[in-house]
């Protein structure tokens, strides 16, 4: 909201505009902006017109002699129509610099010379008013500095005002505020209406319908009024708080809400048919068009001010075409209601409609500002538009105006803030905030909640008053006893941060992606339906991702075009699902409305190390993202994880693998897969073939994983070293052959270290090398045992039909 | 046979020069041989001996093992010498380039930034005693808003945008009302509800969504909640774990503010602003207008209060016996104050050039 520094301190006297900013700012009114107005035109003075005449040479041009105060007239060219000979105008001298940064200069046009330029608001910076020259009112003197004639200088504030503080949007509100901040007296417009021309009654009947959501509905009727424009003071004071000019009886209901905060609305009574006022809710079917010009459908659950035949206004949002007022109007209804907030709310929120009046009935108008504002509004009108208010009031008023009553312990503020505050401070603070106190022992008392305050219901917002004032510089800095607490660390957490530390020693960097995804880039990689958005930003962010490696790919592909070559990242995050059937969510503190699972997922293309002057690297291929998932499951103390040929579907079905854990229960539990895209996925993410990804369960990792490692013994006894080279089919998995080498209870471990195929092995067969270690734990192993055993592992290779190995004749 | 002493002496002058001059270990091999070998010199005299009268025989024999014992000490004492030559040699030699780049297999890998400052922050609450909680991102209308004292048709409800989840889309538990949470909040009352009775000290790092979506808005961003629930908790206790949590995260000279604010869940609320980190809270940096802070001196960068009564009683707890606070924040906006980072959007982007630095 913006405040004028000016405009305020008609209400309290104020400390300069820094101070006062600092002071607000402190007490929960943050100052967002603080801008200085119309200090910089100097070398603008008023100037009467004395003289105009037609262009000799110019048909869209006059030239014009003016009065600027003193000396001689001077001759301005103008291009101008809107004034007449007399009217009093803003001049720009020569040397004077205008807003926009125009320099003004002795200048000739077509051919007649012009000493200065007379200026529009527009030009001034005034307004947005570029419709001819700015007429001053004609009493002003000529030769004044612009800035002093229309009293210019001001500070706007930007003031971010809270939603439970609808009593502080207006200049009143925020004054009340700072005089009791300050200590000073507040000084509240007084209205003096002199009311002539019969009864309001007579005029204009009013009824409400539907009292639930309409307080009450107060009517003045101004009778004989003259439609204009709104004198250049007020207009500029609109103007400078954001709101628009637009003829003075508008202006007068703009400026009350600016200046006491409520929201005014003003009819063209002539258009009110039936001389009635109806305030109901709309019909079904029901359409009316709204002062922005758009046609609407109405719900039932609007409220609506109608007339004998329709609806000519939804109530506190926006005021309809029909009733607007216009040139021709003389007589005036005045609203002054209160809505109730959430219908208003629900109103404003169903047709997009969120206005001056909107914004404060959905935060809480004050039931007790209605008749003030209706009169200060009516005085208004009168003295902008001359005519006279009719005797009276229509007033209709469901909901009584009663003051909540709030308890207060005078022990409660010490107790919640941690610091010493006296029942005299608690005392003096609310008074000043207008808080009437009642019933007080020597416990507690009752505090009166003034009208305006709609969001002080319980003690502690009695406490926030106190603290506010006090300030919460003053509170001291203590910490919590920590008694009671079991500083512990979830298994889940230590997991995680496992395997991120074991994937970045293999040189993977995390990724964060955005939960949401684009349906089709799910639907590559996952037959899963999605949860989907009901109000997505884009469609590229419209479902819940049930995989991390659609993000991942495009991730890769991102890096790729950035020319970076070699991509390794990883994300651990949620994947989300419906739950499935029959698993109900559960209410409570431990349900959820969906199944949320965590994932580790990864991608890896490019170099498998780095160019470098030493290492040959080539590029990385299924083992070397296999070597970093054997490092994680290494770091969370899984060696039983096996690898099986096959994975999913947007894997290459030759260069895929599914990882299994042996669960503890005997039955495998699938871990997730890894492997080389499938070459159409690669295509749809735009990138190259050879890409690897892996996507993992990470509550299965994370729950079986061991934190802290059970001990094996270091062995003591001499390890016995042999050799073995045998040659298999292709097709022989080389894990079948090291199993059967570990099933030898002499080995103690095994290391492939080379896979030969070619000459002179015969095509389709391969030569598999093994250095193996056997060790006894008790005692120092034989030659001659070692052998037996080694003899005894290459009779079960040849003699094993899934195997049927052959000692390699070399 | 005539005395072999003058031989012997002959022997022994010519091995100390010899020995003396051997150039390298084969030479000193070679002068072994020639001397104490099988066939050496020394053996031809000890052969010798067997004419010479056998009371000659002790004396020269003395003679003999005194020549042995020195040309063996000679040799010892030069290969000794050679060897310590050597490795002068070696050590004296051309040292390798050692401004050639560190031979890496494979690159390290980066933590997200992200990642990094929710790490740090949960190990500093850690050590002031704080659990690590978590909830659903897929939340109810109720724990995101209802239970935290924001009803249906209040317009504190704009202060967030909201995204719906299509609850059709749910499978057999289709229901409405169900979003992604906005706030890391929800777990305050799940974690009151979980508890069940005091003291309870939580915080809660994550993923929350608002449907905003610019320069310095992402639909997804990380928060952190924190939750302390006790008897006799106070503002002031509030006060002082945020400033050595500012502390410990920012540097130990962070000073930080209150102002009063508002928030539907705590009562009285507050904002927080923690002393610049960029210019040091002066305002100025390089003679400069501090363009973080806007020369203010000031980073507002957390939300905070005294647990709302509502709130608690709607986690269990009875709001006449117990007391508590929460706070709240942003965890890229502590991340970029923290590294200098002035594009949020870099945080989704994964860039690996972004990511390679933390």
């Amino acid at each position: 909201m913006r405040i004028s520094y000016k405009w305020l301190s008609e209400y309290v006297s104020l400390p300069p505009a820094d101070e006062l900013a600092r002071r607000l700012t402190a007490v929960g009114f943050e100052i967002e902006a603080i801008e200085r107005v119309g200090g910089d035109l100097a070398g603008v003075v008023t100037a009467r017109i004395l003289a105009s005449e037609p262009h000799p040479n110019a048909e869209k041009l006059s030239v014009t002699r003016v009065d600027r105060g003193g000396g001689d007239p001077l001759q301005v060219v103008c291009g101008a129509k809107n004034y007449r000979v007399g009217d009093v105008v803003p001049l720009a001298t020569v040397g004077a610099r205008l807003p926009g940064g125009v320099e003004i200069k002795k200048a000739k046009l077509r051919g007649v010379e012009s000493f200065g330029m007379l200026c529009s608001a527009r030009e001034l910076g005034l307004s947005a008013d570029a419709a001819g020259l700015m007429i001053l009112p004609a009493e002003t003197a000529p030769g004044l500095a612009i800035a002093d004639a229309l009293e210019l200088e001001d500070v706007l504030f930007e003031v971010n005002v809270t939603p439970n503080r609808p009593d502080a949007l207006s200049h009143l509100g925020l004054a009340r505020e700072v005089a009791a901040l300050l200590g000073v007296p507040l000084k509240p417009p007084r209205p003096a209406l002199r009311e002539a021309g019969g009864p309001a009654a007579a005029a204009v009947a009013v009824r409400i319908e539907a009292p639930e959501k309409c307080g009450r509905y107060a009517a003045r009727v101004v009778e004989g009024v003259k439609i204009g424009p709104s004198p250049a003071w007020l207009a500029r004071r609109l103007e400078s708080c954001g709101v628009r000019s637009i003829s003075n009886a508008v202006d007068a209901t703009n400026y009350v809400l600016l200046e006491l905060g409520h929201p005014l609305h003003a009819f063209d009574l002539a258009k009110v048919a039936g001389a009635e006022i109806v305030v109901r809710t709309a019909r079904a079917g029901e359409r009316m068009t709204t002062l922005d010009g758009k046609e609407r459908a109405l719900d039932p659950d609007d409220l609506v001010i109608s007339d004998r035949d329709r609806a000519s206004a939804l109530a506190g949002v926006m005021g309809g075409g029909d009733s607007e007022i216009s040139g021709g109007t003389t007589r005036v209804l005045v609203e002054s209601a209160w809505f109730a907030p959430p219908s208003v709310r629900r109103t404003s929120k169903r047709h997009g409609l969120h206005t001056e009046a909107s914004h404060r009935f959905e935060r809480g108008a004050d039931l007790g500002t209605v008749i003030p504002a209706l009169d200060r509004c009516a005085e208004l009108i009168a003295e902008l538009a001359g005519g006279t208010v009719r005797e009276g009031i229509v007033d209709v008023q469901p909901r009584p105006l009663e003051r909540a009553a709030v308890r207060l312990s005078f022990a409660r503020p010490a107790a919640l803030l941690g610091m010493p505050v006296s029942r005299a401070d608690a005392e003096r603070i609310l008074r000043g905030l207008g808080f009437e106190e009642r019933d007080a022992d020597a416990e507690g008392a009752t505090f009166l909640v003034p009208s305006w305050r709609v969001d002080v219901s319980g003690e502690e917002d009695l406490v926030e008053e106190i603290v506010r004032s006090k300030g919460y510089d003053a509170i001291p800095e203590t910490l919590p006893p920590l008694a009671g607490v079991t500083p512990s660390r979830p298994r889940d957490a230590e997991a995680l941060d496992r395997a991120r530390e074991a994937l970045e020693a293999a040189g993977f960097s995390e990724a964060v992606n955005f939960s949401f995804v684009a349906a089709h880039e799910l639907a590559a990689v996952s037959a899963q339906a999605p949860i989907a958005l009901r109000n997505p930003i884009s469609a590229d962010l419209a479902v819940m991702r049930t995989s991390l490696v659609p993000s991942l790919l495009r991730n890769a592909a991102y890096n790729l075009r950035q020319r970076v070559d070699d991509v390794r990242l990883y994300e651990a995050a949620r994947v989300y699902a419906p739950h499935p059937e029959g698993a109900a969510p559960a209410d409570g503190p431990d349900g959820s409305p969906a199944d949320e699972a965590w994932r580790l997922g990864g991608v890896l293309a490019g170099r498998r190390s780095p160019l470098g002057w030493s290492t040959a690297s080539g590029p990385t291929d299924f083992y070397d993202l296999k070597a970093a998932l054997e490092g994680l499951f290494e770091a969370l103390g899984l060696a039983e994880v096996v690898f099986r040929s096959g994975g999913a579907t947007w894997l290459h079905p030759r260069s895929a693998a599914t990882a299994v854990l042996a669960g503890a229960d005997g039955a495998p539990r699938e871990l997730g897969c890894l492997g080389e895209l499938h070459p159409t996925v690669a295509e749809s993410f735009g990138l190259p073939r050879g890409v690897l990804a892996f996507e993992l369960d990470l509550d299965v990792l994370a729950e079986r994983a061991r934190i802290v490692p059970a001990y094996q013994p270091v062995p003591r006894f001499p390890a016995v070293l042999r050799d073995l080279a045998v040659v298999v089919g292709e097709a022989v998995p080389a894990a079948e052959v090291l199993s059967r080498v570990r099933a030898e209870p002499l080995v103690e471990g095994v290391t492939l270290f080379d896979v030969y195929r070619g000459a002179p092995l015969p095509a389709g067969r391969k030569n598999l090398a093994m250095a193996i270690r056997y060790r006894l734990a008790d005692r120092t192993l034989t030659d001659a045992e070692a052998d037996a055993a080694h003899t005894r592992i290459l009779e079960r290779l040849v003699a094993d039909p899934a195997v049927r190995a052959e000692l390699r004749s070399s | 046979m005539p005395d072999p002493t003058g031989q012997l002496q002959a022997l022994a002058e010519a091995a100390r020069s010899s020995i003396a001059a051997a150039a390298d270990e084969r030479a000193l091999e070679d002068l072994r041989v020639r001397y104490l070998g099988k066939k050496g010199e020394l053996s031809q005299v000890l052969r010798g001996m067997g004419q010479l009268p056998p009371e000659e025989r002790p004396r020269v024999g003395e003679v003999v093992n005194r020549v042995r014992d020195e040309v063996e000490g000679l040799l010892a004492r030069r290969q000794d010498g050679l060897a310590r030559e050597k490795l002068e040699a070696e050590l004296r030699g051309p040292a390798i380039d050692v401004t050639l780049p560190g031979r890496r297999l494979a690159p390290r890998g980066h933590r997200h930034p992200v990642t990094r400052a929710m790490d740090d922050i949960a190990a500093i609450f850690s050590r002031l005693g704080y659990e690590v909680a978590s909830g659903p991102e897929i939340e109810l209308d109720w724990f995101n808003f209802e239970a935290l004292n924001i009803p249906a048709d209040h317009p504190a409800r704009d202060m967030q945008d909201t995204f719906y989840v299509d609850g059709a889309t749910l499978g057999p538990a289709a229901r409405s009302g169900v979003l992604l949470r906005t706030h890391t909040s929800p777990v305050q009352v799940r974690s009151m509800q979980r508890a069940g009775q005091p003291p309870l000290r939580i915080i809660c790092p994550g993923r929350v969504y608002r449907s905003d979506y610019d320069q310095t808005h992402s639909p997804m961003f990380h928060q952190v909640e924190g939750l302390c629930v006790d008897r006799g908790i106070t503002f002031a206790d509030l006060k002082g774990t945020l400033a050595a949590y500012a502390r410990a995260f920012f540097g130990p000279g962070t000073r930080t503010r209150f102002r009063p604010s508002y928030f539907p869940f705590t009562e009285p609320s507050a904002e927080v602003d923690v002393s610049c980190s960029i210019c040091g809270g002066s305002g100025r940096k390089d003679g400069k207008r501090c363009g973080t802070c806007k020369e203010t001196g000031w980073l507002e960068v957390l939300g905070a209060g005294m647990v709302h009564p509502k709130v608690l009683a709607n986690g269990g707890f009875d709001p006449k016996q117990v007391t508590g606070f929460a706070f709240g924040f942003g965890v890229e906006r502590m991340a970029m104050l923290r590294s200098g980072i002035d594009d949020l959007r870099l945080f989704f982007e994964n860039d690996l050039r972004f990511l390679g630095q933390f």
